[in-house]
Formats: C-alpha cells, sequence, structure tokens
C-alpha cells in the first residue's frame, strides 16, 4: 500500500448544456477516514458523486483510487475497484426476503443441484448482518415489510459482503428517524475503526460534526474549504456553503398586509408533520423551507387537499375548510403551482391559451360555449404581463422553455384568480433570467392581494422574496422568522440542524 | 415520525378469502352436483386443465419476469395464438405422413421462435410487452391461417392417440403431463437461483442491475420459455382435438385469469407456479362444476372477468402502478 488517498478527485469540470455544473472541484479522502461532503442544494455535490461512480463522465479532471489514476470510470469498474454506493432510495426488490436481498447473485446451492441451499442462505444472511450490525433481523422477513432503516441496514450489509475499501453514503439519513440514524452512525464509526474509507454526503451538519473526521464544502461548482469536521463550527460550515454574491435577482417588499388570508391550526400528517400553525395575510408571501422529508413539500400537498391530515385546522379567509381533493381546495380558492410541472402543472400537448384558461373555464362560458374573443384577449394580456416567450397563444407547451412553461403554470391560476397561492419550489431548473421574471411576478401576485406560501429549498430564494420564514426540521416546525431577522446563515443552520445558529452551543449533545 | 399503515395484515387476509372462496365453491358444487366429488370427475378436471396449465405456467413467468404492473409489467398476450400456431404445426406435419418426432421438434422450435420474437420485440425494440405481445399474437395467429387455411386439420398419429388416452392406474396421459409439468416448473422457478433473480428482475428492476444481473437476458428468457410452453401445449392442443381447428384464441382470458389469480393463491402475493397451478385447479374445477349443475359455461367467462377485475384491484403492486 501507498500512502497516497484512497480517493481524489482533481479539478473536475462538467458542463451540461451550457450550465457548468462542475468548475474546477477537487475531493480528497484520506485512507481510514469519515469524509463528509456538504454544499446547498444544486452546489454540484451529486455531480461529483455521479462521476465517481462512472454515471457521468467528466469534462477534465483526474480521478485516482488509492493512488492510481482511472480513466475511465464505469459502474462496474467501481465494482472492482472496491467503491460502492449506499443510495438515498434502497434499492432492494420488495418481494424479496432479507437473505435473498442480500445474497442475489451469490445464493449457495446444494452441492451437485441446481437448487439453492435456503437453510445455508439464512444462515449467511444471518450472519453478515450480526456481523455488521450485531442484531437480529429475520432473514425470512419479506423486504417490503422492513422500516427504512432496517432496508437500509440490509442494503449497506449488501455493500459490506462485497468487501468494498470505500463507502459512499448519498444522504443516508433522510428516511430515518433519529434512532435508526443513531444506529447507523455506530455502524459507520465501528466501519472506520475496521480501516474502512467512508465518503459521506449529508445535509445535516450536525451529523457531519458528529460522524467526520474531514470535510469538503462544495459551492458553485467548486470546493471551497476543506476543513476539520470537529473543531469547525458549524457557523463556519454554513457561511462557507453560502454565496454571498447573489445578483439583485429580487423584487422590492413592502409590509402592507390585508386580513388574514390563509389559516393553519395544528394541522398534523401521519408519517410527514404534526402540530403545524401558521397564518398568511393577503399581501403576504410566507416562506417554507426544509430539507427533502422535513413535511415542507407535504404542507403544500395537504393545502391543496391532495393529503388528508390526521387533525388540525385550515381556514381560507376566516372560513373553516375540509380540503379533501383538490377540487375542493380550488373551490375554496386555494392554488397550487406544482414543483414537477411536466407531470402536475402543465399539459404539455395543450397550447398556451388552453393552459392558461384551464382552471376557469366557466368565466369564458357563454351559452355552454367557450367565449372565444374574451378568452383570447385575457391570454394575450397574461402573455404580455408575465412575458412568456412564445410564437403566440396557440403554440403548444411543450415547445417552451422550462420557465416559459412555469409561467404559463402561473398564468393558469391568475386567470383563476385564487386567493391562497402555494408555490412549490417554482423556480427548480429555469435559468436565471425566468427566475427573475418568476420571482416579480410572485410579488405582483402578492400586491394583489393573494396570500402565498412559497415552498422551496432554494433559501435564497425564501430569503429575497419572504416576508416571514417557517422552517421545518424533521416533521416538527423549529423557526417562525420575520423577513428583519432572516439572514441565510440563520436559516441554513436552522435547516440543517433544526436549531438556532444565536443559541449557545448548549444543544450541541442533544 | 409515525409510519404509515403496514400492508402484512392486509395480505393475509386477501390470502385467506381467495382460499376461503376456493372451499366455498368446492362446498357449494359437492353438495348440488352430486359427481363432483369423484376421483373420476377430478381426474377429468385435471386432463382438461393441461393445456391451460401449460400456458398459464408460461405466462407467469412472463409476468414474474417483467414485474406485476399491469399497464407497463411483463404479459404474454401470445400465448393463446402460439398454441394455435403450434397445433397448426404439428396436426399439417403429421397429416403429411411426417413421423411424430419431427413434428414435435419443429413444433418447439416454432414456439422457440414465437418465444423470441417477444423477446426482441421487448428488449432490444423497447416496446410495452402488453403492445409487443400483442403485435405479436396477431402475426402469429396469422400464420395459422396461412398453415390451414382457416379450417380444421385432422390428424392421427401413435403419439397423438397415446396422449389423449388413459394411462396407467386408468389416469388420463395428460393428467400426468400437468403433474409431471408442475412437479418440474415449480421448483425451477421458486427454488432456483435462476427463478429468485428472475422476481428480483421483476421486482425492482434497476435493484437487479445494480446486483450485477444481467436484466434483460432475464426478461427476454422468460418469453422463450413462454414460447415454449406454449408450443408444449399446441402438441397437448392437437392430441385433445386430433388436430387443429381455429379458435384457440378463446383460451387467451383464462390464461389471464390463471396467473392473475395465481398471485393472491401465493405467500407472497407475487406471481408463482404453485399460486398458478391452484389458480388452474380452481378455474378447471369452477368449469366443471357448472357443466354438472347444468348451468350454461357461458356463464364462466363473466366469472372469469369478474375474477380478473377482483385480484387487479386487490393487489397491492398493480395498485401501486396506478397512483
Amino acid at each position: 500500500m501507498t500512502n497516497a488517498p484512497a480517493l481524489a478527485l482533481r479539478d473536475i469540470r462538467k458542463a451540461f448544456g451550457g450550465v457548468q455544473a462542475l468548475d474546477g472541484a477537487t475531493l480528497v479522502v484520506e485512507r481510514g477516514s469519515v469524509h463528509g461532503l456538504v454544499g446547498q442544494n444544486g452546489a454540484g455535490k451529486s455531480t461529483l458523486i455521479k462521476i465517481l461512480a462512472g454515471i457521468h463522465h467528466a469534462d477534465s479532471g483526474v480521478i485516482e483510487v488509492d493512488g492510481v489514476r482511472q480513466t475511465m470510470l464505469t459502474p462496474a469498474r467501481c465494482d472492482q475497484l472496491g467503491v460502492h454506493f449506499i443510495h438515498q432510495d434502497r434499492l432492494l426488490a420488495p418481494s424479496l426476503t432479507v437473505a435473498e436481498a442480500l445474497l442475489l447473485g451469490h445464493e449457495p446451492r446444494w452441492s451437485g443441484t441446481p437448487f439453492i441451499n435456503r437453510r445455508r442462505l439464512e444462515a449467511q444472511a444471518q450472519a453478515a448482518i450480526r456481523c455488521a450490525f450485531d442484531i437480529a433481523l429475520p432473514p425470512r422477513a419479506l423486504v417490503r415489510d422492513l422500516s427504512n432503516a432496517e432496508q437500509q441496514i440490509v442494503q449497506i450489509t449488501r455493500a459490506l459482503l462485497h468487501r468494498p475499501k470505500i463507502l459512499v453514503f448519498d444522504e443516508p439519513t433522510t428516511a430515518l428517524v433519529r434512532r435508526e440514524a443513531d444506529f447507523l452512525f455506530a455502524t459507520i464509526r465501528r466501519l472506520r475503526a475496521d480501516g474502512l474509507t467512508v465518503l459521506y454526503i449529508s445535509h445535516y451538519l450536525n451529523e457531519i460534526r458528529d460522524l467526520c473526521d474531514a470535510v469538503t464544502v462544495i459551492r458553485n461548482g467548486r470546493d471551497v474549504a476543506r476543513v476539520d469536521a470537529r473543531a469547525t463550527p458549524t457557523s463556519q460550515l454554513v457561511s462557507l456553503m453560502i454565496d454571498r454574491a447573489v445578483d439583485q435577482l429580487f423584487p422590492a417588499r413592502q409590509a402592507a398586509f390585508g386580513a388574514k388570508g390563509l389559516e393553519v391550526d395544528k394541522l398534523s400528517l401521519a408519517g410527514q408533520f404534526e402540530d403545524v400553525s401558521f397564518g398568511v395575510c393577503k399581501g403576504e408571501i410566507l416562506g417554507v423551507t426544509g430539507l427533502v422529508g422535513s413535511g415542507a413539500k407535504a404542507l403544500a400537498r395537504a393545502l391543496f387537499g391532495l393529503e388528508r391530515p390526521t387533525s388540525g385546522e385550515i381556514r381560507v379567509k376566516g372560513e373553516a375548510q375540509r380540503l379533501n381533493s383538490p377540487r375542493d381546495a380550488v373551490a375554496a380558492g386555494v392554488a397550487l403551482v406544482p414543483e414537477d410541472r411536466r407531470r402536475h402543472g402543465v399539459a404539455l400537448g395543450l397550447s398556451v391559451r388552453e393552459n392558461a384558461t384551464l382552471a376557469a373555464l366557466n368565466r369564458f362560458r357563454r351559452f355552454g360555449l367557450l367565449a372565444a374573443s374574451r378568452e383570447k384577449a385575457a391570454v394575450n394580456g397574461l402573455i404580455s404581463r408575465l412575458s412568456i416567450r412564445t410564437p403566440d397563444a396557440e403554440t403548444p407547451v411543450r415547445a417552451l422553455s422550462g420557465g416559459n412553461q412555469q409561467k404559463v403554470a402561473l398564468a393558469k391560476w391568475l386567470i383563476h384568480g385564487s386567493q391562497v397561492i402555494v408555490l412549490d419550489e417554482p423556480t427548480v431548473g429555469v435559468d436565471v433570467g425566468a427566475k427573475v421574471e418568476i420571482y416579480r411576478e410572485i410579488a405582483a401576485l402578492a400586491a394583489g392581494g393573494a396570500a402565498i406560501v412559497l415552498v422551496s429549498s432554494d433559501l435564497m430564494e425564501i430569503q429575497g422574496l419572504a416576508d416571514r420564514a417557517l422552517v421545518f426540521f424533521r416533521g416538527a416546525v423549529v423557526a417562525d422568522i420575520a423577513r428583519s431577522e432572516l439572514e441565510s446563515d440563520r436559516l441554513l443552520t436552522f435547516v440543517t440542524t433544526g436549531h438556532d445558529s444565536r443559541e449557545p452551543h448548549a444543544k450541541a449533545a442533544e | 415520525m409515525p409510519k404509515p399503515p403496514n400492508r402484512p395484515a392486509l395480505a393475509t387476509a386477501l390470502r385467506l378469502g381467495a382460499y376461503l372462496a376456493f372451499a366455498a365453491i368446492l362446498l357449494v358444487f359437492a353438495l348440488a352436483a352430486p359427481g363432483f366429488l369423484t376421483l373420476g370427475n377430478w381426474l377429468n378436471v385435471l386432463q382438461q386443465s393441461a393445456i391451460l396449465g401449460l400456458l398459464a405456467f408460461g405466462l407467469t413467468i412472463v409476468v414474474i419476469g417483467g414485474g406485476g404492473n399491469v399497464v407497463t409489467g411483463g404479459i404474454d398476450l401470445s400465448v393463446a395464438a402460439n398454441l394455435g400456431l403450434a397445433a397448426a404445426v404439428y396436426a399439417s406435419l403429421v397429416k403429411h405422413g411426417y413421423p411424430d418426432a419431427l413434428a414435435a421438434a419443429a413444433t418447439l422450435s416454432a414456439g422457440l421462435a414465437v418465444g423470441a420474437l417477444n423477446a426482441v420485440a421487448v428488449t432490444a425494440l423497447g416496446i410495452v410487452p402488453l403492445l409487443a405481445t400483442l403485435a405479436v399474437a396477431k402475426i402469429v395467429s396469422g400464420l395459422e391461417f396461412v398453415l390451414t387455411q382457416n379450417s380444421v386439420v385432422t390428424a392421427t398419429s401413435p403419439f397423438l392417440a397415446w396422449l389423449s388416452d388413459n394411462g396407467p392406474l386408468a389416469v388420463p396421459v395428460m393428467a400426468y403431463v400437468l403433474v409431471l409439468v408442475t412437479l418440474i416448473a415449480w421448483p425451477a422457478v421458486q427454488a432456483t437461483p435462476w427463478g429468485l433473480r428472475l422476481q428480483a428482475v421483476g421486482a425492482h428492476r434497476e435493484a437487479a442491475r445494480a446486483a450485477g444481473l444481467p436484466v434483460k437476458t432475464y426478461v427476454a428468457g422468460s418469453y422463450l420459455v413462454s414460447g415454449v410452453f406454449g408450443a408444449l401445449a399446441g402438441i397437448l392442443s392437437a392430441a385433445y382435438l386430433t388436430g387443429s381447428s381455429p379458435g384457440s384464441a378463446d383460451i387467451l382470458l383464462s390464461v389471464v385469469v390463471a396467473a392473475l389469480l395465481g398471485v393472491v393463491f401465493s405467500p407472497r402475493l407475487t406471481p408463482s407456479i404453485g399460486g398458478a397451478a391452484s389458480a388452474v385447479l380452481f378455474i378447471g374445477l369452477l368449469n366443471n362444476g357448472f357443466q354438472l349443475v347444468n348451468i350454461s359455461s357461458y356463464w364462466v367467462s363473466g366469472v372469469e372477468g369478474a375474477l380478473i377485475l377482483f385480484v387487479v384491484a386487490c393487489t397491492p403492486s398493480q395498485r401501486e402502478a396506478m397512483s
């Protein structure tokens, strides 16, 4: 063995259609260490990991495993090199038993027959899990009946059976509860003691501090720091992650709010969030943020009647509403602009005009037919107001760019005249120019008297646009911050640790 | 955070319900039709179910490898057409004086070719199995018409005569065939690495790929196996009908019912050979019971349709595909 690091990616560059996802990123992982990798959404973490996994290929840069330069990484090559990945989504066949899923592809047989030796299969599986985790998982249990953590255990054990040299964990705790996550950490520490090298990617900064030896921070496709994970305070990591040079993307906001447009009282949704209360005035933009699985997104779905809350109340303009379906929500004056606009927000095959008036056809009806001229006039007004870049109102939405599709999704509810508008990640995957127009339109909607709930994982967006922000952390609201107190450092600390950066370190040992 | 409700209890209830329904129907026919519970009648049912059984095993293997999603998952709608073509090939060759061995070899090759065509359409061309195998079914039944001019081809041979006769202990040879094929297919699918990997491919394709399995090879293999089962069923059909006759497509719905109903007879609520065998027996007894109590067998068709709706509505994997 050499003294070379277990893994080194140097000066990696990668562009996707003009967007520079990685712009000279370097990641060096010492042998036998647990190395953290952090960065905001879109910083380039996942692109870097996909390049390491051989799923994408770098435009330029050097990758070394154990000091040996790798020119052509493929998933199969990674396997040979002993680099294994534990993905966030569990890759296990649900109808297999624990033992079958563990030893799939390496099933022991009765010697001299083509038949699986189930007794040996189950004994081997049990031994492997006991060896890796020191627990007994019933080998005959079906994967689909296991908890998230148990499935994660099976997946990690499966990776360990290949005797890996480097294990890469990509957001492994997103779906785990606290106790399950603690269990995973104990395992990772033991693996490190056994000499394994671990690359650990997580949004949860307190996990990084507790678990990792060193940590690399990625920002805008570049590594901006490589520091000691234990000695570096979370606040410093946070400030490293934040891009200070944000353009003046955001419209000016003025605090002139009307009566309460939307009130939510002790709302709970099984498995998602508990006991959430807040109110949004007419003219106000409420930012809602949190990591994947924190409950922020589920709140958006509940407000639009896509999920049925287990308890609590939703009031629109002071009236209690039962929102059991999107139909109820639309009738109550609640609109949703969903994240996945291609699947839920717009009908790609229909024209800009048809999409825009879809939710409000009643308003353009005369003698049971569509009043074409009125419809057309309203749509053309919106196209110029939102500056939707389209040849004309009859162009199918399919032909538009992502940002312009999103504007059409917005237009649908503008025509409908909804009172409460829920925006779910309105600027994911749109370019900066379109972002600015969408921001301006959101501000205009609020100024027009709508109560706006802006669900976003883009903290700059929350900071720049929201009059108030709720932060979700593992199913609970941990912060309700007014605009004057909204600083990106503080927001990011709340999002990633569940605690306030202004509080002393008292809770560090929780 | 609280966990969403789990499914094992529901699954157990569904399986229990299926067995109870089976038992209830046996009880009703036993009381209503005096001859129903005799050994002779049951052997008769086995004989009549042999063709359905072989096709259902083939389809089950395809569904295991392709996954249970009713829209995009594995399905082979060409099994019935394959049966027709196979019977026509065998009958035509025998009629023109070729020996049984050659006819059998040609029939099996034809079945394999149909399976290969399905495999290419699904894995190489990437067409959704539902459409791919429907198109192949059309091609195959066209070939059958070309071969037979859409008429009955009568054929007799020593082998066909033996197949349609009674074997040792006065048990029909076709009943032996069904039992024998079940005894081979069951362990081959449920107890070998090949079967387990096929199940893994169908249950979660990405996971199977991540586990290093050659996913497409397994899927292609499942269609080849189904093709061979179709050919074997065709030979039985040629024996049963002393030749080939048009109209093989009628059996398709029954085969689909058997494969789908097999899911609720399986411990894991996934398609399995054991489950398909139970379902074939169930459908055979249902047909037989209706005949014995003098209810038109046309009603059976309605019952089969209702069973498809019931099974698809109840099984979890197929529900997920819709949401």
